[in-house]
């Protein structure tokens, strides 16, 4: 593996971020995640101030990003994500257990670059978490600006 | 009057008259009666001048000059007439031409009198069947003066207020007698009357009986030749029963309207409520799965036979938990989604379930029997749904049989109405329970002999339901089952 980009994980839920985590460290992708617990934090990591003031100044390779968040839910923090000239260019993936249409519709028109919706069953909710880690962080060739690890 | 006679007629009355006249001159003179023959030709003379033609009368004193000359004076028998004789001749024409004359004058007279009597009954019939014909109309009409004094009161009045006609003419003020009740200032309303000539609205009025009454009414003006007003004409109509129904109308309008907004905040909660458990009811389920898997994996060693099955339980509940929830999600939605109606071949739709049913199907010996279907107009995805679900129960409850037989056809195909059947050989059901099939979570087979979350039928039975037609089954057991369901046509596709 030559590079791997860092993976934000947008997730209220501690059992969906264990879980998540679970997955990605049986693929070995779980050295460059970070995860936040609401959209309030997600936008104070990525514009780097309030906790995150410190961190550098760097976009991740790619947001995993639940829809029903406290605070600010997941097509708040997309849309402020999307129309943020710095921010923009991150690729976005919703990952969340809904597949009501109208989220996924307005997750497209918001200019999300994917839709995965979590699967019940642990094996193929595995294989969901580890296919995304290793298509956006490692395969995927992510915009000027993220941050990599050799 | 007698009809004038015709000109032939004319002349035979003339020379009848003046015969007659002979006859009875001239037996006159056998008794002796001398010098009464002039007078009796002048009175046949008279008769011809008052029933017949003016030229008959001329030509009956003529007739009656030369009969006289010839039966009555000297030389008899001749028709030479004497000097001293003429002045004679002409007194008697001057005489019948006077009396003619004024038999003429008078008989015009008496015509014109005749004539103007009938013109005049003729009037008077005229008016009366008018006025008859106002008491006729279910209008009720009345006339008042400027004073508002009531000049004309119809019968259709006097029944839709109680007042007799004759109470009320030239004694009562229209407007204090009804108690009216106006939709603007009466000055207003006169002023109109009085610059365009007519008015209309609505009144409130009293009755005799003391109950309040609502017209639809309409005012004329009417002048005299000077172009002063000098009376009103007003039109009333009933209203109370339509405006009360209107009122009616309204008010389940608004109740209806009420209703709408009502039903709409459930439909609103109801897929609030469908949102939460997409969400809600998914995670925790997922975690439950996930983290048994985890347990199963790191714990494997330590877990005894016994635990490990308790293990595969929860797993599998868990899984069908999930199976249900999304079934009934997806049944939720067909009841809240807008259908998408449009002119769609059912032939296709069918071969397509077909196709989709037989991959998942695998390698089952399975004989197909597929019609003929008509197109028709629905909701594509749902009647796609509708026919996977029947299908693939067909192919389900036939696992048991070493050769599955599904029959799709259509039995029904009206103008308006078509009715599709999906029959197979297999296990069937008891009529007895054919009034839960359709019922949600509602299962007719052991769920280890046969998967499946009950929603199936009952997604068919809403589909269907949306497309205003109905679903039915027929089945024996162990002996195959039918599903009927019927699609009518909407009257207006939205293409």
């Amino acid at each position: 593996m030559s590079t791997l980009g860092r993976i934000l994980i947008v997730e209220d839920d501690p059992n969906d971020v264990e879980l998540t985590l679970t997955a990605l460290e049986e693929y070995n992708l779980a050295n460059e995640v970070v995860v936040t617990r609401d959209g309030e934090e997600a936008l104070d990591y990525l514009h780097c101030r309030g906790n995150f003031k410190a961190r550098s100044n760097e976009n991740p390779a790619v947001l995993l990003l639940d829809l029903k968040l406290p605070k600010r839910d997941g097509l708040e923090v997309l849309r402020q994500i999307k129309s943020d000239e710095k921010l923009k260019l991150i690729p976005v993936v919703v990952l969340t257990s809904s597949h009501e249409e109208k989220d996924v519709v307005a997750s497209y028109k918001l200019g999300v670059n994917a839709y995965v919706v979590k699967p019940v069953d642990f094996h193929e909710f595995v294989n969901a978490v580890k296919e995304l880690g290793i298509f956006w962080a490692v395969i995927n060739e992510s915009p000027p600006g993220s941050m990599k690890k050799n | 009057m007698p009809k004038p006679l015709s000109a032939i007629q004319s002349y035979g009355l003339a020379v009848l008259a003046v015969s007659v006249a002979l006859a009875a001159a001239l037996l006159l003179e056998r008794y002796n009666f001398r010098g009464v023959e002039f007078t009796v030709f002048l009175l046949a003379i008279v008769v011809t001048v008052w029933y017949g033609r003016t030229q008959a009368a001329v030509f009956a004193v003529v007739f009656a000059v030369l009969i006289f000359n010839y039966f009555f004076t000297e030389p008899l028998h001749t028709l030479y007439v004497t000097r001293a004789e003429i002045p004679y001749y002409f007194i008697f024409v001057f005489f019948a031409s006077l009396l003619a004359w004024f038999t003429a004058i008078r008989r015009r007279v008496e015509r014109e009198l005749v004539q103007s009597r009938n013109e005049l009954e003729w009037e008077v019939a005229e008016r009366t069947q008018q006025a008859s014909l106002l008491d006729l109309t279910h209008d009720s009409i009345c006339v008042r003066d400027m004073d508002d004094v009531i000049t004309f009161w119809n019968r259709g009045a006097e029944e839709l207020y109680g007042h007799r006609a004759g109470e009320l003419v030239g004694k009562v003020t229209t407007h204090r007698l009804l108690q009216t009740v106006f939709p603007a200032p009466l000055e207003d309303i006169n002023a109109e009357l009085l610059s365009t000539g007519r008015w209309d609205g609505v009144l409130e009025h009293t009755k005799a009986d003391g109950s309040g009454v609502v017209v639809s009414s309409r005012w004329s003006l009417r002048r005299d030749e000077y172009g002063n007003a000098v009376a009103i004409l007003e039109t009333n109509n009933d209203i109370t029963e339509r405006n009360r129904r209107e009122h009616e109308i309204r008010t389940l309008n608004e109740e209806l309207g009420k209703r709408a907004a009502e039903l709409e905040a459930i439909n609103k909660e109801l897929e609030a409520f469908a949102y939460s458990v997409s969400h809600d009811l998914r995670a925790p389920l997922r975690h439950m799965v996930g983290f048994t898997e985890l347990l199963k994996k790191n714990a494997a060693s330590l877990l005894d036979d016994k635990s490990q099955r308790y293990v595969t339980i929860i797993l599998d509940s868990a899984k069908r938990m999930g199976n249900l929830i999304d079934d009934l999600l997806a049944f939720s939605r067909i009841g809240r989604a807008e259908t998408h109606m449009a002119t769609l071949s059912l032939q296709h739709l069918v071969q397509e379930a077909v196709t989709e049913v037989r991959q998942d199907a695998g390698g089952r010996n399975v004989v197909w029997r597929v019609g003929k279907f008509p197109d028709w107009c629905g909701d594509r995805s749902m009647l796609r749904l509708a026919l996977v679900n029947l299908v693939s129960n067909a192919v389900k409850f036939t696992r048991t049989r070493p050769q599955a037989e599904i029959e799709i056809a259509c039995v029904d195909q009206r103008q308006d109405q078509v009715v599709l059947f999906i029959r197979d050989n297999g296990v069937g059901f008891d009529m007895k329970y054919v009034d839960k099939l359709f019922g949600v979570f509602q299962r007719l087979h052991p769920r280890e002999a046969f998967e499946g979350t009950g929603i199936g039928l009952a997604t068919v039975q809403r589909i269907v339901h949306r497309h205003g037609g109905t679903v039915w089954a027929e089945g024996e057991v162990d002996n195959g089952a039918t599903f009927y369901f019927s699609l009518s046509k909407p009257q207006e596709p939205d293409l």
